[in-house]
């Protein structure tokens, strides 16, 4: 109740014009990205991650969630008017989006995946806002075993979720873990993997990962891709949107029902919750059951509204469900909540059961612009911009990677005034271009590099506790749970080998 | 066997592998009195990245034939990018932020679409540039080099 109460009192944040600058602009720059193939809100939380040393923690993190937010909701904006979805989230969205562009809908289409991100990413906050606590208490009651067999079990289970692809994805882990043993030993003064190399010692940080992996390799990409703007470029002048276009009458809404609403947002928050699940198979299951329980099947994939309004109910409400391995035990689901991670370790803050109670002041105020994010600037935002939402995507790309390049390599030089950190960000970047090129999954990657360290000191103490006895992972129950959670995914993930493939993101 | 160019991917990892693994034994003895040294754990990931780097060659060998990938566009863009990057960090300290910058923003526009109208680019590099400052350098504080230090 404390924690609910800390949260309602952080709207005053939102009254400072700084810190409502921040929100919005994040907001506004996540939609960009969100809505330009190719780009992703993922990249611009990236190029925001150098900005949070000179930015205060609250104001920092109140803009990675309106990135976090918009990113979700940005994706139906191509999805629906040139049937390119502008993030994977919304490939499910463009399925009747499309459709209904087509038959002169769009910006009714619009307004549809616009109520349902905001309802998605509303109960999804707030019940992020209401669990979190108690997930917290409970976590404090899993021992060193238990937290060895749990990343264990994350990193695992984010593994076997690239089916189809599961040694690139194991391979991948291996290389995140191999980066993340690199330095000073955590438990003796012991360097490793340096050779010889003083800027290593501290081990390899995490800005030049991040800024390598999501900014430079995707320019990288972007470079061996063809562009095909002549889509959108065409699109544009041909469709004309008018702002009262965007509000769906109350009968659809009705129409679509709020059971088909709510239990989207279920599903999506639960998927969220799942380590390397993610916005896409959120709305995938969620569109699904739409389909499932519907009394007309058959008017899925032309154009029937209710398909957008579960897709995107379920990917904004994974925003919330996605935060709370991340806030409770340090465990990301996704490349976002892994970069809003980053922005919490830079700050000197360490996720997991004592955060929500000792620093729970500072987490707070995110919660609430995730919440304000869904509410006010969703509809907003379509309100505002959405007759120009489609000219987003034929802005010039050689001036907007140049600038992204820019931001990215002089980012990188920003935390340590080191040009050492530049080259990093570069072989980084490189590293993650040849990994995609090869269809290896750079989370998979990302994750081994964030939960490596953790991991490894969790196995060397559990051992030394036990005198080096690995029956401990399975006598001791917090741990025997993981373990046997984990045989519960292998089992429908690897050996039962479900027949519908929907997957993380290719590429990520 | 190496003829094959989808086996050179994974067979460049199988030697980073090995050659990490080996790095880790450096490292001495896994298990000490005190309990697990800090050879352990890298030589668990070494080992773990040999089987996974084996599974992908095996997974190669098998395959009938090499899936066809998206096509992509013509040139090395990405190749000249890499470099431009690396020459830009270079130049970075000696020749300060806004030289270097203004080069390299002019280089990036350029390889991403074409050497015309090149005032205009040149203009666009140079107002991106100034705003990059004003950000950087007023906005956020961040001290940015100059060629006098």
């Amino acid at each position: 109740m404390d924690f609910i109460l800390l949260v309602m009192n952080s709207f005053g944040l939102l009254l400072d014009p700084l810190n409502l600058a921040y929100v919005v602009l994040g907001f506004v720059i996540g939609t960009i990205f969100a809505a330009i193939p190719g780009l992703t809100a993922t990249l611009a939380m990236a190029l925001l991650l150098p900005l949070t040393y000179t930015l205060n923690v609250e104001t920092a993190l109140m803009a990675c969630a309106s990135i976090y937010m918009a990113g979700m909701c940005g994706g139906s904006i191509t999805a629906t008017t040139i049937n390119i979805p502008g993030a994977p989230s919304s490939m499910m969205t463009a399925l009747d989006g499309y459709p209904m562009q087509q038959q002169g809908k769009g910006a009714l289409a619009l307004g549809h995946a616009a109520i349902g991100s905001m309802f998605g990413g509303a109960v999804g906050a707030l019940l992020l806002i209401a669990v979190a606590p108690f997930v917290a208490e409970l976590s404090l009651l899993v021992k060193t075993t238990g937290k060895f067999s749990l990343l264990a079990f994350a990193l695992i289970v984010v593994v076997i979720a690239q089916r189809g692809r599961i040694p690139q994805a194991g391979l991948a882990a291996c290389i995140g873990l191999m980066l993340a043993t690199v330095g000073l030993d955590a438990m003796e003064p012991v360097t490793r993997f340096t050779f010889g190399n003083a800027n290593l010692t501290a081990g390899v940080d995490l800005m030049p990962v991040i800024i390598g992996t999501f900014a430079i390799a995707e320019i990288l990409v972007q470079a061996r891709t063809p562009s095909d703007t002549t889509a959108a470029t065409a699109a544009a002048g041909k469709h004309k949107l008018r702002r009262r276009d965007f509000i769906p009458p109350w009968s659809d809404i009705r129409r679509i029902g709020f059971r088909c609403y709510f239990k989207s947002c279920l599903i999506g928050y639960f998927v969220g919750t799942l380590p390397g699940a993610g916005g896409s198979m959120g709305s995938f299951l969620a569109y699904t059951e739409a389909v499932r329980t519907s009394p007309e099947p058959e008017t899925f994939g032309k154009g029937n509204p209710q398909g957008i309004a579960a897709s995107e109910s379920a990917n904004n409400a994974v925003c919330g469900g996605a935060m709370v391995p991340m806030l409770t035990f340090g465990i990301p689901g996704d490349p976002i909540t892994a970069i809003m991670l980053g922005v919490l370790v830079i700050n000197g803050i360490q996720p997991g059961p004592q955060l929500m109670s000792d620093q729970a002041g500072l987490i707070a105020p995110m919660l609430a612009a995730l919440l304000f994010s869904a509410v006010v600037l969703i509809p907003l935002t379509l309100y505002a911009i959405g007759p120009y939402f489609i000219r987003i995507v034929s802005i010039r790309k050689d001036v907007l990677y140049a600038v992204i390049a820019l931001l990215a390599v002089v980012g990188s030089y920003v935390a340590t005034y080191s040009t050492f950190q530049m080259f990093m960000a570069l072989g980084m970047g490189v590293l993650a271009f040849v990994l995609r090129r090869n269809g290896f999954p750079v989370i998979t990657m990302l994750l081994g590099y964030i939960l490596g360290p953790n991991l490894e000191e969790f196995l060397r103490r559990s051992l030394s506790l036990s005198n080096g006895n690995p029956m401990t992972f399975l006598t001791n129950p917090d741990s025997l749970f993981f373990v046997l959670l984990t045989l519960v995914f292998v089992y429908f993930l690897v050996i039962r080998k479900p027949s519908a493939r929907a997957g993380a993101a290719p590429g990520l | 066997m190496f003829s094959n160019r989808q086996l050179i991917f994974p067979t460049a990892m199988l030697a980073l592998s090995v050659g990490y693994l080996v790095s880790a034994l450096s490292l001495g003895t896994p298990i000490a009195e005190s309990g697990l040294t800090p050879s352990f754990f890298p030589m668990l990931v070494g080992a773990a990245a040999i089987l996974f780097s084996s599974l992908l060659i095996l997974q190669q060998l098998r395959a009938p034939e090499a899936p066809d990938r998206p096509r992509d566009a013509p040139g090395h863009a990405h190749l000249w990018i890499v470099l431009a990057i690396f020459l830009y960090i270079l130049a970075f300290r000696t020749l300060g932020y806004l030289v270097s910058s203004t080069a390299f923003v002019f280089a990036l526009i350029v390889l991403f679409s074409s050497f015309e109208k090149p005032a205009q680019k040149a203009l666009i590099a140079l107002v991106v540039v100034g705003l990059g400052y004003v950000m950087f350098q007023h906005l956020f504080g961040v001290r940015l080099p100059t060629p006098w230090g």
